[in-house]
């Protein structure tokens, strides 16, 4: 028999046991992966259609509530004119219901601006003109209305047709109805004013020349704010907010892991005070016995890892396909977070394991044989 | 010790849509401040704001999703409401008018595609506006602006620290219930719950604020609600999707006619 074996046949022996902390640990496992990878594939989400659109730098002002308050279309000759300003394009963008559809994205455009360009068509056509009263939809916001070529969309008191299907090239822009800002802001009622002013710098700009054209753009637009778009996501309260509460939601479910590890393994030490007797008094050294209990711990950990990654997977798959996030996250399933689950379970299970195997360390051969 | 807090409120509708973020006072305020504050923040004067109500009926009933389109103009002296179905197609156009001046009865008219001009009687006025829980009075009345209020305790709603203050009819308030406790969360002086009582002391609705965000003017508000009508296994969902404060109506918005033109 070698020391391994003694550690699997230590948590074979009581199978239930072993399998109801295995279920523990696994939930705090499965809470990591699931909600990490929620916040992740959000975060991400952001950063890919910033990405794929083009953007160097957005300019709106956060300070309403979910969307950006809205500002005069104005600024953006004055910003046009800043010195490595290449391309600037507006924006007017709203989440609100649509017909029997959850909250989605609609983003009046200015026809032309270079946030059209990205987008394929997969069906029908693009707008014809900044005029024309219609739509395109990103296909996942088509799958969620339901809605074809030649169809109507209610936006507002309009019925706008919808044109074409586009590929948007990320989930964000999959998941939005597109018209023109001139038409967005007729029909809301909001003529002259946008949400977001959009940037592409010149070629080679460097990071220090884009940063100084954010604080010009400060200068000019006191009560909004110009930000790098790859620091959109990284420097976002909100983005913050969820991260963390992802983390904390994970690290209470992490403890109860814990707690159901180190009882269970306390529960095997007092069990087992005759057989680890039997070893001291057979000259195992009690450092020995005290790496049979951490790796007995350990192994409930990895085996909880591995079963909690399955389920948290399983987790983001269906939150992913649920109505109301569907098209909107794009949940993030990858290996680095399932290897960072299984590392931390683990971890949790070699902490757990701390205690029951100090207990046993303080076994003398003759007392546990008498017991 | 003077610290005055903003206090908001919004009306979406009538006076379950109860709103916002507040100037409240350190201070404990009486029964009678509290709800001059919030009957006085309900005037916000003209706004639309834009719907999404989903009835649904348990048993078979199905669901009925619904979008629709509110103007409002409130005022100290008077209400006018305006509902106007958006979707789904084949409801499109129905909407009905709602005026309230002083504390004279609701009168109102229901208007249904094509044609169809009927005036809102008073036995009407306790009907579910679009088949949904809410009823005609459940927007026109401001229990808030009744004769007697009274705090009668404190709850927590949803872990959210509340006033419960009571609201009972005098002579004057025409109204078909008895007396009304609304849980105010008194920070941000918004209503999480609101709670009517018939004569017989029963409870005959149950108003839940399911989500507080903020609006187009910044103001923290109660935007999504959820109504419950004792003995009755409907449940009405309603879900703000945005405002427009300060809006500018034609002389004639509100008047019957103007339910003719969906704009």
């Amino acid at each position: 028999m070698t020391f391994f074996t003694i550690v699997l046949r230590s948590l074979t022996r009581r199978p239930v046991r072993t399998c109801l902390t295995l279920v523990g640990i696994s939930i705090g496992i499965a809470a990591v992966v699931t909600l990490v990878g929620m916040a992740s594939g959000y975060e991400k989400g952001i950063g890919k259609q910033l990405d794929v659109v083009g953007i160097d730098v957005v300019v709106s002002n956060m300070s309403g509530g979910i969307m950006p308050k809205m500002f005069d279309a104005a600024l953006q000759q004055k910003v046009a004119a800043l010195p490595r300003v290449a391309e600037t394009t507006t924006v007017l963008m709203r989440m609100m219901s649509v017909e029997d559809a959850p909250i989605m994205m609609i983003s009046g455009r200015e026809w032309g601006g270079f946030t059209w360009h990205q987008m394929k068509i997969l069906e029908g056509r693009m707008l014809k003109d900044g005029s024309e009263k219609a739509v395109v939809l990103g296909t996942l916001a088509a799958e969620l209305l339901r809605k074809k070529v030649g169809d109507t969309v209610q936006i507002e008191t309009e019925e706008l047709t919808v044109v074409g299907i586009v590929d948007g090239r990320s989930m964000v822009e999959n998941g939005t109805i597109f018209l023109s800002l001139q038409v967005m802001q007729e029909i809301s009622g909001e003529e002259g004013k946008i949400n977001f002013l959009d940037i592409r710098v010149s070629p080679n700009t460097s990071k220090a020349e884009i940063v100084q054209l954010c604080k010009d753009i400060k200068d000019i637009f006191p009560e909004g704010r110009a930000m790098v778009a790859n620091e959109v996501v990284g420097t976002s309260q909100g983005f913050r907010v969820v991260r963390a509460m992802s983390w904390s939601t994970s690290l209470l479910a992490i403890i109860v892991g814990v707690l159901g590890v180190m009882n269970t393994m306390l529960m095997t030490v007092f069990e087992r005070t005759h057989e680890i007797g039997i070893l001291l008094a057979v000259g195992w050294r009690r450092r020995r016995i005290v790496f049979m209990v951490l790796c007995e711990s350990a192994l409930l950990g990895l085996l909880g890892g591995i079963v909690g990654v399955g389920l948290g997977v399983l987790g983001l798959i269906t939150l992913g396909a649920s109505p109301g996030i569907r098209g909107f996250i794009e949940p993030d399933i990858n290996v680095k977070l399932m290897l960072i689950a299984i590392a931390i379970a683990v971890v949790v299970g070699v902490i757990s394991g701390l205690y029951p195997a100090w207990r046993s360390s303080r076994l003398t051969p003759s007392l546990a044989l008498q017991n | 010790m003077n610290p005055t807090l903003r206090v908001f409120l919004h009306a979406v509708i009538g006076t379950a849509f109860l709103v916002s973020e507040a100037h409240a006072q350190e201070g404990v305020l009486s029964a009678r401040d509290l709800a001059a504050q919030l009957s006085n923040i309900i005037q916000d004067g003209s706004s639309i704001v834009r719907l999404r109500m989903d009835i649904s009926k348990p048993g078979g009933g199905g669901k009925t999703v619904l979008q629709i389109q509110v103007k409002s103009r409130r005022t100290k002296s008077a209400t006018d409401l305006v509902y106007q179905v958006l979707w789904p197609k084949d409801r499109k156009g129905e909407s009905f008018l709602l005026h309230r001046s002083g504390g004279r009865a609701p009168s109102g008219t229901v208007f249904t595609p094509p044609d169809s001009m009927v005036p809102l009687t008073a036995a009407r006025m306790r009907e579910g506006i679009f088949g949904s829980d809410l009823a005609y009075d459940d927007l026109a009345e401001n229990f808030f602006a009744w004769g007697n209020q009274a705090i009668v305790g404190t709850e927590e709603v949803d872990r959210v620290p509340c006033q419960i203050l009571e609201s009972k009819p005098g002579k004057g308030d025409g109204t078909s219930y008895a007396k009304v406790r609304s849980w105010i969360d008194t920070k941000r002086m918004v209503t999480l719950r609101v709670e009517k009582h018939t004569d017989s002391g029963k409870l005959a609705k149950r108003i839940d604020t399911t989500r507080v965000s903020k609006d187009d003017t910044g103001r923290t508000i109660g935007s999504s609600f959820s109504v419950q009508r004792s003995g009755q296994d409907s449940v009405t969902e309603i879900e703000g999707s945005n405002s427009k404060h300060g809006v500018t109506f034609p002389v004639d918005g509100f008047t019957p006619e103007a339910l003719r033109a969906l704009k």
